[in-house]
């Protein structure tokens, strides 16, 4: 039996959030006498799922659930307070596309940053510049400043990088949000292929159709508990019920 | 294996745009990372070499001079923008899972691409002033390193500071300014009564410095060519500042370790 690509084991982590934050030694100097008042929230509390090797594994829930914060643990960015993460297999370092993109660059030595961020070497870089570009459609636009981009169009130009690195679970943070309806098809083809390529994808977001229509499994998270974890039609049923059990305000 | 070369490539890439970055959009670009230092030599150099006559003492004055505005500049630019290098790239640092140590790293090194075109200006004075070149010039290549990890430690306890205590920025402006007149970058080190020599020389800026001016500025006076072995009176006291130096970087690789897994959420 292989062992499972990421496996979760009672994962918590809080957060210490001061009422006011003090970053300056004057704030401590003018009250000394006070106290900084911590506010602790419970982002995540006992979670534990595991997800196999080549499953496209769905995250959803409300805002503030601890969706982004999981995801930050899976990658390392966030060490939790207890519990284990094992992953098996090349894990994708980044959790949103774009990463160290720089607007005051044009998209050219942005493919360059960004791509090296991710893993690609020069000669890989190399190599695959040309197919980025033109899955990214943007030949038009290579040697503009980023700043001159649309949000649509950063999107664009960061999954096409994305997807030319070499991993085997690719964790992603609510990533197609605002793809036109045509890069939009393009990207679900590309799941399609990275599924059939038996890689590992976990990904957060907000478009219950996405997980319907692709997710092998998903998770439902509220208030940093894992509240239902199945088919994808089960823990969406789940989340709409939940919905509608809370009193409109 | 493969791990570290993908960590230098990134360390590469980033140092590289942080130089690229820095002069984007000025029409003179890399023009201004000579002209910086050496208006701030020539204001000096009129100021003292000129009205305080400190000029008529030596005929390498300005040369001295030059050479302690090149490293000073190095290490006040370096450990500033290395400071707040963690903050700077909070996206990077949320959004991205690879060794933070990094970012301070890339940032230092771009300096260090600046303080390399310095050192041609440099090259041009010493041609100028017609010095012969010697064979233990090549010992300024292992000073120069000394002085990087000199550098890159205390831009490492620095980076790790800034995101817990914001004041550290103002601090450390001062801090630099005061640094400058502490080190003998304008007034020669024999100005000094024989304890503040010693003092001086506990500080590894004015330990390379000195063993700089030493080595290429052989024919100059010999009270301007003091180096720490006289400072404190035997080759031992040569390792005082190396060992700070090493002491400094031991402290920021540890407390950056240290604090490196909170850095995502306390930027």
């Amino acid at each position: 039996m292989t062992p499972p690509a990421v496996e979760v084991s009672g994962i918590s982590k809080t957060f210490r959030l001061p009422h006011e934050q003090r970053t300056t030694i004057k704030e401590h100097f003018l009250h000394p006498f006070s106290r900084t008042t911590y506010e602790t929230q419970r982002a995540l509390d006992d979670v534990s799922f595991s997800v196999e090797p080549g499953e496209f594994f769905g995250i959803i829930g409300p805002n503030g659930s601890g969706k982004s914060t999981l995801l930050k643990i899976l990658a390392g960015i966030y060490r939790a307070d207890s519990g284990t993460v094992q992953i098996d297999g090349l894990l994708s370092p980044f959790i949103e596309l774009g990463v160290g993109f720089n607007m005051e660059l044009n998209a050219r030595d942005n493919v360059r940053v960004n791509g090296t961020l991710l893993g690609l070497s020069r000669q890989e870089l190399d190599e695959r510049f040309d197919d980025i570009i033109a899955f990214s459609e943007l030949e038009r636009f290579v040697d503009q400043k980023l700043k001159n981009y649309s949000s649509g169009m950063l999107l664009r130009l960061a999954y096409s990088i994305a997807i030319q690195v070499d991993f085997e679970i690719l964790l992603l943070d609510e990533v197609l949000a605002v793809g036109d309806q045509s890069f939009q098809e393009k990207c679900f083809a590309t799941f399609t292929r990275l599924r059939e390529e038996g890689k590992t994808i976990v990904l957060v977001t907000h478009q219950l159709g996405v997980v319907e229509e692709f997710a092998d499994r998903a998770l439902l998270l509220q208030n940093g508990e894992l509240r239902a974890l199945g088919s994808p039609a089960e823990v969406i049923a789940t989340y709409h019920e939940s919905i509608a059990a809370v009193p409109a305000p | 294996m493969s791990r570290l070369r993908r960590n230098l490539r990134i360390l590469h890439v980033l140092a590289a745009m942080d130089f690229k970055l820095k002069y984007s959009g000025s029409a003179l670009g890399y023009v201004w990372s000579v002209i910086k230092p050496l208006s701030l030599f020539t204001m000096l150099y009129i100021v003292f070499a000129k009205l305080f006559k400190l000029g008529e003492i030596s005929a390498y004055y300005p040369l001295a001079l030059l050479t302690g505005i090149v490293l000073y500049t190095f290490f006040a630019d370096a450990t500033t923008l290395a400071m707040s290098s963690i903050v700077s790239r909070e996206t990077l640092v949320r959004k991205m899972s690879f060794p933070r140590l990094i970012i301070p790293t890339s940032t230092t090194l771009a300096a260090a691409i600046t303080f390399c075109v310095n050192i041609v200006v440099v090259g041009v004075f010493v041609a100028w002033n017609q010095i012969p070149p010697r064979l233990n010039w090549i010992l300024i290549v292992p000073l120069l390193l000394q002085f990087y990890v000199f550098t890159l430690g205390v831009s490492l306890i620095l980076a790790t500071l800034f995101v817990r205590f914001r004041d550290i920025g103002q601090i450390w402006e001062l801090a630099t300014q005061l640094i400058l007149y502490a080190t003998p970058v304008i007034y020669p080190i024999g100005f000094l009564p024989p304890w503040g020599r010693t003092i001086a020389f506990l500080s590894p800026i004015t330990q390379v410095l000195q063993d700089i001016r030493a080595i290429v500025l052989y024919p100059d006076l010999a009270s301007n060519r003091i180096t720490a072995t006289d400072a404190f009176g035997s080759s031992a006291g040569r390792l005082i500042p190396i060992g700070i130096t090493l002491a400094i970087f031991a402290l920021g690789l540890v407390l950056f370790k240290r604090q490196e897994p909170w850095f995502a959420e306390r930027v």
